[in-house]
């Protein structure tokens, strides 16, 4: 096991005051917090740094520390063979939030967690597994009705000391109406209790998959329908999508980009909630090649008062 | 089939490791998560998104070791950006369309 030098963790002195450990720690806690930094790694700096910490805040614990670092541990690190493990620890050998340390950790101060050390039956050592979340992403089409479909995730286990990554495969309900962003319990899915304590729970986060032509908002759709000058100055009769089947919609003659028509009933739905369509016109030119397009074009042009920039001559 | 919930009673709650009645009561006295139902503190249930942000609010608490007000303020900032990342990626989308 690979000696760990708390003090180059954290990057004080070997002589620094409690306050200035204090201020280290917190200054990584902040960088590295997996609540605060999602970043791949972050979360195994952070429970470095909390080890650290643990360690050289407590000034027995960092007694006993710096006397193994005499003793003189790099690579291939052993305790002596007469320490006693567990001098002046509290009992606590977990991270204020339920890290767990590591092997080098647990084998000077006499046990963090470990399962191997505890029976089943042991209720001092029994608590909940630990949580999970997945990303799930879900078609919009998907959540107007109620759909199983099959997960697939990994959990960290405990065998004989080591973690390892268990697959699991579970077939699930994804309830009508589920929203970007909606977290969905499976109670007793995630880590295995801890002697009797309960499994841990899966969280299933899910994340609307951005679909081709709808928007979402709240509960409303939003759909960008492109029109022709033409559609837009006589008004037409358009056929849209819509995420359970075509409709016809009427463009009102005098129609402009940007402008909005609400489809009431045809936006997202939950159990006590359905969303609106929204469909935004966006008036599209089409290219002018030919001579006959330019001479119709020039016809207007000579014939038109209009003036699309009225507002920029105040 | 593995069922499926989208709530948590205080007292689920109250199995993870770390929390304690006392940091659910800090966190619903300073409004960062509410119950959905419970008149009293051992009757609270919670949305499992509030139960997302209180496991957040009670590992900054332990961890970072600041107080309640700071935590709060954290979460308060943390939910916001998570609100405007998701504003600005559906209006970027809506963006392209128009482009």
């Amino acid at each position: 096991m690979e000696f760990k030098d708390y003090y180059a963790i954290l990057g004080v002195r070997e002589d620094a005051d409690l306050k200035e450990i204090k201020k280290a720690y917190r200054k990584l806690a902040l960088t590295f917090h997996p609540d605060m930094n999602a970043d791949e790694g972050a979360e195994e700096k952070f429970k470095e740094v909390a080890e650290a910490y643990e360690v050289l805040k407590n000034a027995e614990r960092r007694a006993e520390y710096d006397e193994l670092r005499r003793y003189g541990g790099t690579k291939g690190f052993e305790p002596p063979p007469d320490w006693q493990q567990g001098k002046g620890f509290d009992g606590n050998a977990r991270g204020p939030s339920g890290q767990d340390f590591s092997d080098f950790f647990n084998s000077i101060f006499g046990g963090g967690f470990n399962q191997a050390r505890h029976s089943a039956s042991d209720e001092a050592f029994s608590f909940k597994g630990q949580d999970a979340e997945i990303e799930v992403p879900i078609f919009l089409e998907d959540t107007l009705a109620q759909h199983s479909r099959n997960i697939e995730f990994s959990i960290p286990t405990y065998e004989g000391g080591q973690i390892r990554h268990i697959k699991r495969t579970l077939k699930v309900k994804i309830p009508m109406g589920v929203m970007d962003g909606e977290r969905i319990r499976l109670k007793g899915q995630a880590g295995p209790g801890h002697g009797q304590g309960p499994n841990g729970d899966l969280y299933l986060h899910i994340r609307l998959v951005p679909h081709p032509l709808f928007d979402v908002q709240g509960h409303n759709l939003l759909l960008t329908l492109p029109v022709s000058p033409w559609e837009a100055a006589l008004g037409a009769k358009i056929t849209i999508p819509t995420l359970s089947g075509k409709i016809n919609l009427t463009i009102s003659p005098n129609s402009q980009t940007g402008q909005k028509l609400r489809i009431k009933g045809k936006g997202l739905k939950t159990k006590t909630v359905t969303g609106d369509l929204l469909v935004i016109l966006k008036v599209v030119m089409p290219q002018t090649n030919s001579e006959e397009a330019k001479t119709l074009w020039q016809r207007m042009a000579d014939s038109s008062q209009f003036n699309p920039r009225t507002e920029w001559s105040n | 089939m593995a069922e499926t919930t989208i709530e948590i009673s205080v007292t689920e709650l109250y199995a993870v490791e770390y929390i304690t009645p006392k940091l659910v009561t800090e966190a619903v006295d300073l409004g960062i998560v509410i119950p959905i139902e419970g008149a009293s503190a051992k009757d609270w249930v919670f949305d499992t998104n509030s139960a997302h942000w209180l496991k957040k609010a009670a590992r900054l608490y332990l961890d970072l070791e600041i107080d309640w007000v700071a935590v709060c303020m954290v979460i308060d900032l943390l939910k916001q950006k998570e609100q405007l990342l998701r504003e600005n990626a559906q209006l970027r989308a809506q963006l392209q369309r128009f482009i």
